[in-house]
């Protein structure tokens, strides 16, 4: 039994001569919920389609539970697309039915399966309803919920909660949590949403541009970037940034300063009590600020002082 | 059985799409409705085809009488007196004339077809009522001789892209060897002392429609035809189903389970051999609805829409087989529409063709739907039956059979094995 449940070695793909994904190796361990974080366009998608086969890598290898790609059990991998990929003239039961028989799932473990996804996803009263008749939610839940109906040791989630109002995306992390707590069951997901990433995995992937950035828990992320608050500025006039990051740095146990899209972005402990000297610091270069805020440390300010850039939308 | 499941999902889809599922069961009888309307007369009487005659004959000498004939002449007034049986309507309109006369009245449509008489038609005639009293007098003598050898060649000239024309050839080929059977009977006939037989006499032929067909408007020529198209252009619809099946990301989904390509398209024939099933048994009752003048009554429709449905079922396959290589089904319709109007003239819709060689081999011969209109027409125009048929419909359902597993194969190996 292999100690890590999925293994990318070194894998690459490339489209027309870009790399989508370039030279990624990581490895899953079982029952966790694993994290790809990253921007659009940064590589997600491109990864996790070669680590279910749907996409053949340009070069590297991946191996699941010890076996090549090509060998492994396609039932033991359940994938939830960032698309709704349901059929809109089918009923949920139906939809259910049919991928439950895809995966040749015995008729009388179907039938309890499909009860308690439609229960734990509340969707039991929508059971006889057509798809192309569900919410928008409904169908994200359902979409999640063809993914896991036959059990999969493995569930794919590629941005699950895309497009999902509050209430739906507090059922999906509930969901996800139980996959992992009740049935244990590895989870790996994709998302560009950090309260996501942070509060549902135990581990994270920082990818961008096809390359594996950082790989640690969502703890140890924080902590490598230091402790400390955020302070972000916005300056009457953007030109003045340079000038005020220069003043800004030479002030005691300020940690970093960086201008992130036109913000100024400064980590500093006890940054609530630097406040006065902040603005002092401001006024002195005859510069007006616009806007200021303090926040906690997140996995965004990881990416940031990882790539210089916030995570693009 | 995950094929079974998939036929079901297939099924209830289509059920539920009521709005696609209309038109593809209007497109038949609005189809089957313009063809009648533009081709069936309409209760009109029957027009003449405008038939143009070119003739270069020279005059023979029968060596019975030593009269001199040019049989030429004599199969233009023949065509000329010919009229649809109890009518007073000619079936055609013949005005003579030169050549080129001929070729530029058909590239402006304003004639039918042009009928080329050879110079040594008369010879060839007259050898061929020679090689007839031989084999009537001396029929062991005849055996041991070789057949004359004075071949003359009618060109039946026209636009093979006017549907007039395949609608006149047609009618030119029946009468011309119609007129050939009448010489040599008439000819044995005579030999055998038929009182009042003369060489004039014998030539005078009745030109009859052939059997059944005496009532017949173009358009029962061209229904058989027409259905085969219909069912056709199902490939395009079938193709376009199975393209949205990628295009909504639900072929992945599927994909990544146990089903195989097998699964999925055996699946997927089912519910459509079932719109076959309704689209014939649509295109049968339209067409007679209208007035289609067919042989052989009930049984005749029965075993039509046997034949129609494995037509259709080919079509199914040609359909799996356009979806392995579109990407979405703006490109299915297109890439459909392509390969099925071309097919439907290869295959003789429209009016009969000779195979259609490419490199030497018979290449509509392959094709399934040449075999579903021999036996439509077999069937509907002709009046045949199972042992008429049973011929193109074996090489039918073979053929179907093998488009299908050639469906099987591309689509499973381009569409649900991982992107390179």
């Amino acid at each position: 039994m292999a100690d890590y449940i999925i293994e990318t070695q070194d894998i690459t793909r490339e489209f027309d001569g870009f790399k989508a994904v370039d030279g990624l190796s990581l490895q899953i361990k079982k029952g966790e919920v694993f994290g790809f974080l990253g921007p659009n366009g940064a590589g997600k998608t491109t990864s996790i389609n070669m680590m279910v086969g749907l996409l053949k890598p340009t070069s590297g290898q991946v191996i699941i539970d010890g076996q090549d790609m090509e060998k492994f059990d396609k039932a033991a991998i359940g994938v939830c697309p960032q698309e709704i990929v349901l059929w809109d003239n089918l009923t949920c039961q139906e939809c259910f039915k049919l991928m439950g028989d895809m995966y040749e799932v015995p008729k009388d473990v179907l039938k309890q399966r499909i009860g308690k996804l439609l229960e734990d996803l509340f969707l039991t009263d929508k059971a006889n309803v057509l798809v192309r008749n569900l919410s928008g939610g409904m169908k994200r839940r359902l979409n999640l919920a063809l993914a896991v109906v036959h059990q999969p040791e493995i569930v794919l989630l590629d941005e699950p909660s895309e497009g999902l109002d509050p209430q739906s995306r507090r059922v999906l992390w509930e969901y996800i949590i139980s996959l992992r707590d009740d049935e244990g069951k590895t989870v790996i997901l994709t998302t560009h949403l950090m309260d996501e990433a942070d509060r549902l995995s135990d581990r994270v992937a920082i990818i961008d541009h096809g390359k594996l950035l950082k790989l640690d828990t969502p703890e140890n992320l924080k902590k490598e970037i230091g402790g400390g608050d955020i302070v972000e500025i916005t300056l009457t006039d953007a030109l003045m940034n340079g000038k005020v990051i220069g003043k800004l740095e030479e002030m005691e146990n300020v940690l970093s300063v960086l201008e992130v899209e036109g913000i100024i972005n400064l980590r500093a402990l006890n940054a609530v009590g630097k406040l006065p000297k902040i603005m002092d610091g401001i006024e002195e270069v005859g510069a007006r600020m616009a806007d200021l805020s303090v926040r906690q440390n997140t996995l965004e300010d990881v990416f940031i002082d990882l790539t210089g850039t916030r995570l693009r939308e | 059985m995950k094929f079974f499941s998939i036929a079901i999902k297939d099924l209830k889809e289509l059920v539920r799409d009521r709005k696609g599922l209309f038109f593809i069961m209007l497109f038949p009888v609005f189809f089957m409705l313009v063809f009648g309307f533009a081709f069936g007369g309409m209760g009109e009487s029957n027009t003449p085809h405008k038939l143009a005659i070119v003739n270069y004959d020279k005059p023979v000498t029968l060596p019975t009488t030593g009269e001199s004939v040019n049989f030429g002449n004599n199969l233009t007034q023949l065509l000329e007196d010919a009229k649809y049986e109890d009518s007073d309507v000619h079936l055609f309109n013949v005005t003579k004339m030169s050549e080129n006369e001929a070729d530029e009245l058909l590239k402006s449509r304003d004639i039918d077809a042009a009928l080329i008489i050879p110079d040594n038609f008369s010879e060839s005639v007259l050898a061929l009522i020679n090689h007839t009293i031989m084999t009537t007098t001396n029929p062991l003598a005849a055996s041991e001789s070789t057949p004359p050898d004075a071949t003359s060649t009618l060109i039946i000239r026209g636009d093979t892209g006017f549907m007039n024309f395949g609608v006149s050839q047609s009618i030119l080929v029946g009468v011309l060897a119609q007129y050939q059977d009448e010489i040599v009977i008439h000819t044995q006939n005579a030999v055998r002392g038929t009182p009042g037989t003369q060489p004039t006499v014998f030539l005078n032929s009745k030109v009859e429609p052939i059997e059944g067909t005496q009532n017949f408007t173009t358009f029962d020529f061209i229904a058989p035809g027409m259905i085969v198209f219909a069912i056709l252009l199902l490939a395009t619809a079938v193709a376009a189903s199975l393209t949205r099946e990628v295009e909504t990301g639900t072929l992945a989904r599927l994909k990544l389970s146990k089903m195989r390509g097998f699964d999925l398209l055996f699946g997927g024939l089912i519910p459509w051999s079932l719109v076959v099933v309704v689209q014939v048994i649509i295109l049968l009752v339209v067409a007679v609805a209208i007035g289609f003048h067919w042989q052989g009554g009930i049984n005749s429709l029965l075993w039509s829409l046997l034949v129609g449905v494995i037509g259709g079922i080919a079509s199914i396959a040609l359909g799996m087989i356009i979806a392995a290589f579109v990407q979405n089904d703006r490109q299915a319709v297109n890439l459909g529409t392509l390969i099925t109007v071309p097919m439907s003239f290869l295959v003789g819709a429209f009016y009969p063709l000779p195979d259609v060689e490419i490199l030497g081999v018979p290449f509509n011969a392959f094709l399934p739907w040449t075999h579903t209109v021999k036996a439509l027409t077999s069937l509907l125009t002709y009046g045949g039956g199972w042992n008429e048929i049973a011929y193109p419909v074996v090489v039918s359902v073979i053929l179907t059979v093998i488009l299908f597993a050639i469906g099987v194969v591309v689509f499973s190996k381009n569409r649900l094995k991982a992107e390179n």
